[in-house]
This record gives C-alpha cells, structure tokens and sequence, in this order.
C-alpha cells in the first residue's frame, strides 16, 4: 500500500466489514478522532456502538509553516471504536494492518504500555502505542472513563496515525513527499498551501480579541442549550471553544494562570455534557440496546 | 505418585514492562506463604514471565495436604450438667454436632473456666484442590501499578485474560479467572507463531515455546540480548555501552530476543553525546557502542522475532533513528539562536506548580536562597557562580531540546552553557543541579552546584509542604522523598554543616503572598520528613537504629557532625562500661522525671561517692566541652564510659529519694545535671540494651 488514499480505502472496506458504522467525519474542527461525538458520547452508557472514521484533526500549536518534515497542523487519524471491545481485538487489529498490506512475517510488531488520558474531557484510558519495526504506528486504548463517568461496557479506541503509516510504509523523508493518490498528487500538491497559512493564521494573524468573544460566546450558547436538554447542539459549542482555546494558546495569547482556568471550563462543558447525553438516552430507552447485538460484520 | 509439579501460566494481552517483575515476585512468594501455612512446602519455586504471560513452576508438592487435629470447644463445664449429674440439652447438641457420645467428650480449662471439648480429625485435602482454591484469589488479588477494566466491564486487572495453563504433574487443576478456565493448552508467539498446542508440564512447555523461537524466562533473553549485543558490537570493532535498566526492559518487552542492529548518518556523532544517546534510549530503546571513548554511529536494540528476513524491521528503526536525530539536530540549532541568558523572561510564562508560580519566579528565589546559604557557609568564593548557575538554572525549561528529552534536563542546560562560554563552575553547577537523582549517582561535582542543588529542592520542598501538598504512602506525585534525600546526601558527602531547620521560615518567607500564611506552621511536618529522609540515609549506610535515633536526638544541626556522633556510637558501645553507663542514664531519666528543675548546690553533697559523682559530673562537662569543640566522639564516649563504676556505687551507696525534701532535690539536681551531659553527645537513654549485653561489657 503505497497511497494515502488507498490506505484509507483498505481501512474503511475493513472495518466496515467488521460491522462498523462508516461514519464520515465531523465537520467541525476537533485536536482528535476521539472528541468527535461517535467517539466521545457514545462510549458512554450500556448501548453497543461501532463506529469508524476518518478525523481530520488540527493543532494550531503544531503548525509549521509547511517546514517541518513530521509535524503538521492538521494531520488525519483514522478512528475505530468497538463497544464492546471484543475479546479478539487485538488480533482483529492484526488483521487490518494485514487489510494495509503489512506483511507480518518480515514486519516486528510490538505493544508497549502507553496511558491516555485528557484531562479537558474527564477520560483516560489503559492500552498501548503499536510499534511497527521501531515506528509507533496506532494508538490503541481501552476506555475507562469519559467525561468523569466510569464506563461499562469498555470500549477499545484504535487511531491510525495516516501521514505517518503512508510515509513509513514508503520510507518516505518528509509528511509531504508522500503519495495521496497512486502515481497522482502528493500530499504537498493537496495541503501544503493549508498547512503555510493555517501555521500564520494561528501563530501570526488569528484576532485574539474577537477569539476571546467567541470563547465566551460559545461557552454561554453551550450552557443555554443544556438548559434546554439539547445536549447534541450542547457538545458542539463545547468543541467550538476547545478549538478556540487552542488556537488562542497557539497564538501566544493564553498566560500560565489563564491556561488553567480556560482548560477547566472546557472540562466542565464537556463533563456537563457527557452526563446530559447519558441522561437523554436513557429518557429515550437507550434505543441502540433494544436494536439488540451490534452487528459483527461478515467476517 | 507424580514428582509435585505444578506449572502455571496466565496469557494476557501485552503487559508494562515495569509492572512484571513485582507483579510474578509477588505472585510467587504470596503462593509460597499460603503453601507453607498449609504445611505444603514446595522443593522449589521459580517465577518468570514474558509481556503475554506470567509463569510459575512449582516442585516437590506433596499430594495432599498433611491430616490435622482440630479442637472444638463446647458449652462451659457448669452448663454442660444437670445437678443430677446427667447432660444438659446443650452438651448433648455439642456432642451431637461432633459425632461423639457426651462420655467421649473431654474437659478443657481456659481463662474463662472449664469447657467441654472435642477432638475433630481434619483429613488434608488433595494439593490440586488446595491450589485451585488459593490461585483465583491470589491473582486477582495482585497488586498492578494501574488495573483496567475490559469487555463488559470484567477486571479490575493489568490487562485482559486469555489463556491459563494449571497443570500438576501433567493433569489439569481446575479453576478459572474471570471466566478463563485453566487449561493444558498455550499459543506460541502471537504473530509468528499464534496456533494454539498443548504441554503436558514445564518441561514440554518450555521445550515447545523454544521451538517456536519463545525464550520463557527474563533471564535466558536478557542474558542472550546482551551476549547478542556485545557480539555485534565486537564484530563493529567497538564495545556495547551497557544500560542495566534499559536491557531489563528489553528483556521484557519481547518474547523472542533477536537483537537489531542499525547504522545512523555520522554526522549526528556531532550531537552531545548526552543528547544522542538518551534519544536513542528514550525514543528507540537502543544502546550505544563506542570504541576508545568516543561513540560509533550504530545502535542496537531488540525486535521481538529471531531474524530480518527482508532488512524491513532494520530499514523501519534506522528511519525512526534518522528522523529522531534529525529533530535534536534542528532542536540544538533552533536552541542555539537564543543562549541560555535571553530565556529568563520566557520562565515567566512557564509554571512551577499552578499555585507556586511561574519558573521565573522559582529562579529569583533560587538566587537569593543559594547566596544566603553561600554565606551562611563562607563560601564567599564560590558565591558568585553560584548566583550565576541560579539565574540560569532553569531556563533549559524552555528549550526545545529539553521539551523533547525531558529526562535531559539539567544536563542540557550544562552543555549549552558550556558551549555559551560560561565558566567552568557555572555550567557544571546547571550541569549536575539535579545529581544525585538515584542512589548510584554521585552529588554535584562542586560546590556552586552542592549550592544551587540544596536550594532548588529546599524551594520546592517548603513550597508544597507549605501548601499542605505532602506525599503520602506511596503517593509522592512532586518527588517530594526523592528532593529530601538529595538534600541530605550532599549535605552528609558533601561534608556540608549546613543547618536546616532554621532555614525553613526563611525559605517560606521568599515565596511572599504564593504560600497562605498556614504554611508556616506547616514547616515542622516537613522537618519530621526530613530526619525520616536521614534515618533512611544513615540507616542504608549500615548504622543500627538505635544509634542513629540517640544521635539524632542530641540534634541534627549539622548531618556530617551527626554522622560522626552516630558513628562513633558504633564503636563506643563496644566499650567496657559504655552500656552500663546507657542503664544508668536510663535510671537517671526516670528517677528526675517529672520532678522540678533546681540549681545544684554542690557545698550540700554528702562525702563519699555523692561528692565524687559531683566532681566527676563537672570534669565530665569540661571534658566534654573540650571533646565536642574537637569534634572528638570517640574520647567523649571513652570519657562517659569511665563513670559505670561510680554510677553503679552511687546507685547501690546512696539513696536518692531520700526523706529529706532537700537533700533529696539537691541529689536530684546533681543526676539531672549528670543527664544532661550524657546526652551531649547522643541521648544515651534511647540506646537499646539487649539483655546480656550490658554484662559482657
């Protein structure tokens, strides 16, 4: 597999055929796969839930101005969520590395302890960073709480880090040498334009007044649409300010004392919402139980 | 009969390296403990692991448990019987319950009285069962750094389960763990090799593993990476630069322990050799190989498969490799553009702690702090370098390099400040400010970093204990312990008579408004913490308990004067009289205890031996005032023990509590006055005198 797209071609035919829901990805800027609502909110209460899906993800603070070989402002994850985690996850994941065309019979693939945690959303999780001969390839994790509520059933969170897999599958030198389509663009030729201005957008221009209105702004709609139990629309304006946060930390804007404060009533949204959502569904009878057994795929 | 051999293994999904080690040490000897109190002592027991398994090997069980005699006590003697003389309802129940005649019963005196008793023969149970009833709770009950909880919500433990082997002498004992049943079948290794197959024993087990390339015990791979890395090395024409704990984690982090070796670009080998290899260790858990002092552009680390069919896996790792040393190679650049002097004001936005400020403001106070202790100690000399390395001291912090090799801090900043020009005592103060950071390490190598070291981990210590933020059990989140043995340590092998204790408030006060005012008080919780750290240091230095507590008692004002005294002890209580002396004080202590202080007046003593133990008190301070100013302990302890005779005579001669109010508060004072000075040295009464020792002395 020597294409961006092609890889995330293989994962998608795989994971759909696992019986995953094939989600498109949310189109509001999120740092991960793993704020993203079909991550976030539904690996909490009882319902089953597989979902996969590609997450553009932007960090303004990693931006650099399409320099740098490795970093980017906004790199692509492929997510997968499996609630429950079956008990052969990790050989289910085995296989979709096999789906990439990773062959593991001249591959060294190892799982070395690596904890998440994110503090601005109450979750941690327990699980590993998949080493592929030396190169940390995928997050894998086993989530234990979110949104400060302990979760039953588990689920497992697998992120594919694409620009990195694409590049270390080629031995590529840098994120923008690699292929997005076989033997067509380069990754360079689709994003580097985004990835110069978004880097001086962040760092250089981005209106640190009129991003602190906002952050207001969406911090109080947040509050008035859980008052009005629309905890969908809630969650939204919760991510709008962490984006915010994080663009205003980019732009150099966040002191030490401030950085605390802002990082904690984010937090506190995303808290809020996490039991608002768990409330709702279970004022409308956790529908996706009664739809009985998540679908295993046709494998 | 089989040979007792019982083989456990518990297959999980990849286990932390760190957690593996203690989790089958602890399996093992809590296994052994439950076996021994069932009197079924193992010939042998060896525990081992892999990161998918956790293996035990038990020999030499007996099958089953030997039989025991249980008593069971009845109703008491005066209800067991009517006035008749014929059994009471409640003896003949207790007689029923133990399948006896009430005649077979036997009497039992106790120290509530006399008790009807019985005799119940307890047949022991076989051994598969006695393990099948202890292995669920023992393994569930082991002590993970960090448990999960997985599936349903099934755990808490380290990882999922899969598979159990439990075989004694070939048959299966039946149990299960979060409903994984034990079994006689494993797999090998999980990509190479995951069909499953059975084992009839550990021998078998062990053989099968091997021939699918799985090593079952640490020790076999750790022992075959490092022979494997020294060979590689040797054939490169250098030597393997070993790292103990780096080659224990790669023991367990693979099940089959194929070393890999890769080539860099030399041009890195410009790179501090500190930065190279800890990206190396840190990013790629790979070793380094120098020949004659000086590093080769190669590193060696494991890949969990015997060989590289194809050069991927090495191809993979020398691209990490490259990348990782690429990145330290622009940060030391980037670093480069703004020397260590133009990042003070960066620490500004850099927080120590979210209620003890900002870096900048640690450095001002670490400034002030390390000058006054300069000049509590006279190192006037020394000062100014000291006053230096402070202003710089953290302003590594703020470089790239550091961000990225955290564990580099300190000695990052060293490098750049040797490369700044910076003089020599300057950027080895930066250099070693966190030394010692383990008991091997050594102290700082100077004494403007013994300065700047004392006042950095002072700082932090009074401001979270000044907060109330003190470590607990094992929860020491700021490394609170760690920052006090440091301090105790350069003070002990830096020879340094620094007193802490009064320099606490002082301390306190330089944090000005970021300390609540309770912080204050809150300075004795942490002078307790620090003579822990102390008895902990003398302690691991071989000196015995009690001696370290009768030094510490006297005071603590300087630790290498304490270690003297404690030392001097050591010898001192092997001298004829020394411990008759510590009875005496001991006597001494508790006749004066309690009873009102009053001057001596030396004209009233009585002759004989009260007016000789008068004269001997006073040569004995003046002595002592001579000793001490010497720093003498071992005449001081010689000097104390010449008075057991005296001590001993006036005890049996004259009787202290005498009628007379004032004779009796003249000999009063007179032992108080004799107390106090046997306590100059150490407070003899907290000596321990086994019984016998006195004697022999």
């Amino acid at each position: 597999m020597r294409s961006f797209q092609e890889l995330i071609l293989a994962l998608s035919r795989f994971w759909a055929d696992a019986g995953c829901v094939l989600q498109q990805p949310l189109d509001l800027e999120v740092g991960a796969g793993t704020m993203a609502p079909d991550t976030f909110l539904r690996v909490l209460g009882p319902e089953p839930w597989r979902v996969a899906y590609v997450q553009p993800s932007r960090r303004p603070a990693d931006g650099r101005y399409g320099d740098n070989p490795f970093r980017l402002h906004k790199h692509y994850q492929f997510q997968v969520i499996l609630k429950p985690a079956p008990a052969d996850v990790q050989q289910l994941y085995v296989r979709s590395l096999e789906a990439m065309g990773i062959d593991l019979a001249v591959h060294d693939l190892r799982f070395e302890e690596d904890n998440w945690e994110a503090p601005t959303l109450g979750a941690w999780g327990v699980g590993w960073q998949v080493m592929l001969d030396g190169m940390e390839i995928t997050q894998f994790t086993y989530f234990q709480q979110a949104g400060g509520i302990d979760l039953a059933p588990i689920s497992c969170e697998i992120t594919y880090g694409l620009e990195r897999i694409t590049m270390f599958l080629g031995l590529e030198r840098s994120i923008y040498d690699i292929r997005w389509v076989p033997g067509g663009p380069t990754y360079r030729q689709v994003r580097h334009q985004e990835e110069v201005e978004a880097s001086r957008y962040a760092f250089e221009v981005a209106d640190i007044a009129l991003l602190q209105q906002q952050f207001e702004g969406w911090e109080r709609e947040a509050r008035r649409c859980l008052e009005a139990a629309l905890v969908l629309p809630a969650y939204e304006c919760a991510l709008k300010c962490s984006h915010l946060f994080n663009l205003l930390d980019a732009r150099g804007a966040v002191s030490v004392t401030e950085r605390v404060g802002l990082m904690k009533r984010v937090r506190d949204l995303a808290v809020a919402c996490a039991a608002e959502y768990l409330a709702s569904r279970e004022r409308l009878g956790f529908p996706l139980l009664a739809a009985g057994e998540v679908h295993d795929g046709e494998r | 009969m089989g040979s007792g051999e019982f083989l456990l293994e518990v297959r999980t999904e990849e286990i932390p390296a760190r957690m593996l080690p203690p989790a089958t040490q602890e399996l093992a000897s809590r296994l052994f403990e439950e076996l021994m109190a069932r009197r079924l002592p193992p010939a042998s027991v060896l525990s081992t692991f892999t990161p998918r398994r956790l293996v035990l090997v038990l020999t030499g069980l007996s099958a089953r448990e030997p039989d025991r005699d249980e008593e069971l006590l009845g109703p008491p003697v005066k209800a067991a019987f009517r006035p008749d003389g014929s059994p009471s309802p409640a003896a003949e129940g207790f007689a029923r319950r133990c399948g006896v005649e009430v005649g077979a019963l036997r009497r039992r005196e106790t120290e509530k009285g006399e008790y009807l008793a019985a005799t119940r023969h307890l047949p022991g149970r076989p051994v598969a069962e006695v393990l099948a009833e202890l292995l669920p709770r023992l393994l569930t009950g082991l002590a993970w750094a960090k448990t999960m909880r997985w599936g349903e919500g099934t755990g808490p433990w380290v990882r999922p389960v899969h598979g159990i082997v439990a075989l004694l002498d070939g048959a299966v004992v039946p149990f299960s763990l979060f409903d994984v049943a034990a079994g006689d079948t494993t797999v090998g290794h999980a990509t190479l090799s995951p069909e499953p197959f059975r084992v009839g024993g550990w021998e078998s087990y062990r053989r099968e593993l091997a021939a699918r390339g799985v090593v079952v015990e640490v020790a076999e791979r750790r022992e075959r990476l490092l022979a494997g890395m020294r060979e590689r090395a040797a054939a490169a024409g250098g030597e393997l630069v070993t790292d103990e704990p780096l080659l224990d984690k790669l023991a367990a982090i693979c099940e089959i322990p194929g070393v890999l070796e890769g080539a860099f670009d030399p041009r890195f080998l410009a790179l501090p050799r500190e930065v190279l290899t800890a990206s190396l260790r840190d990013h790629q858990s790979a070793l380094t190989v120098e020949r004659e002092g000086a590093l080769l552009p190669l590193f060696l680390t494991v890949m969990d498969r015997p060989d590289d069919p194809v050069g991927r896996v090495r191809a993979g790792n020398e691209w990490v490799v490259a990348a990782r040393l690429a990145d330290a190679e622009f940060f030391a650049r980037k670093d480069a553009e703004t020397p260590l002097a133009g990042r003070t004001e960066r620490l500004r936005s850099l927080a120590f702690h979210e209620r003890l400020g900002s870096y900048a403001a640690k450095s001002e106070r670490l400034e002030r702090l390390a000058g006054r202790l300069a000049e509590l100690l006279g190192w006037t000399e020394e000062r100014p370098a000291a006053l230096a390395a402070a202003r710089l001291l953290k302003t590594d912090l703020t470089t790239e390099m550091v961000k990225e090799l955290t564990d580099l801090q300190g000695v990052v900043g060293g490098i750049y400040a040797r490369e700044q020009g910076h003089p020599g005592a300057v950027w080895q103060a930066i250099y070693d400010q966190y030394r010692p950071a383990s008991p091997e390490e050594a102290i700082p190598r100077g004494r403007a970093g013994r300065l700047v070291g004392l006042a950095d981990r002072l700082d932090t210590l009074v401001g979270f204990f000044g907060l109330g933020l003190v470590p607990t059990g094992s929860r020491d989140p700021f490394g609170l312990r760690r920052a006090a043995q440091g301090v105790v340590r350069i003070l002990l092998e830096g020879e340094i008579p620094l007193a802490i204790q009064p320099l606490l408030p002082e301390a306190v006060a330089l944090y000005g408004d970021l300390l609540p005012a309770a912080a204050a008080g809150r300075m004795e919780t942490l002078t307790t913490f620090f003579a822990e750290r102390i008895r902990h240091q003398l302690a691991l230095a071989g000196h015995a308990y009690d001696e370290i507590e009768a030094g510490l008692a006297a005071g603590w004002a300087s630790l290498p004067d304490l270690r003297r005294r404690v030392a001097a002890l050591q010898a001192g209580r092997e001298q004829p009289g020394f411990l008759a002396v510590v009875l005496a004080a001991k006597r001494i202590a508790n006749i004066t205890r309690g009873t009102a202080a009053a001057p001596l007046r030396a004209d009233r003593l009585a002759p004989g031996v009260e007016s000789e133990l008068g004269r001997a008190s006073e040569e004995l301070a003046a002595g002592l005032d001579a000793d001490l100013a010497a720093g003498d302990y071992g005449r001081s302890l010689q000097r104390i023990s010449r008075l057991a005779d005296l001590l001993e005579r006036f005890f049996v001669e004259v009787l202290v509590m005498d009628p007379d109010p004032e004779i009796r508060a003249n000999r009063l004072a007179l032992l108080r006055g004799l107390g106090e000075q046997l306590a100059r040295v150490a407070v003899l009464t907290e000596m321990v005198v086994e019984k016998g020792e006195s004697r022999s002395a």
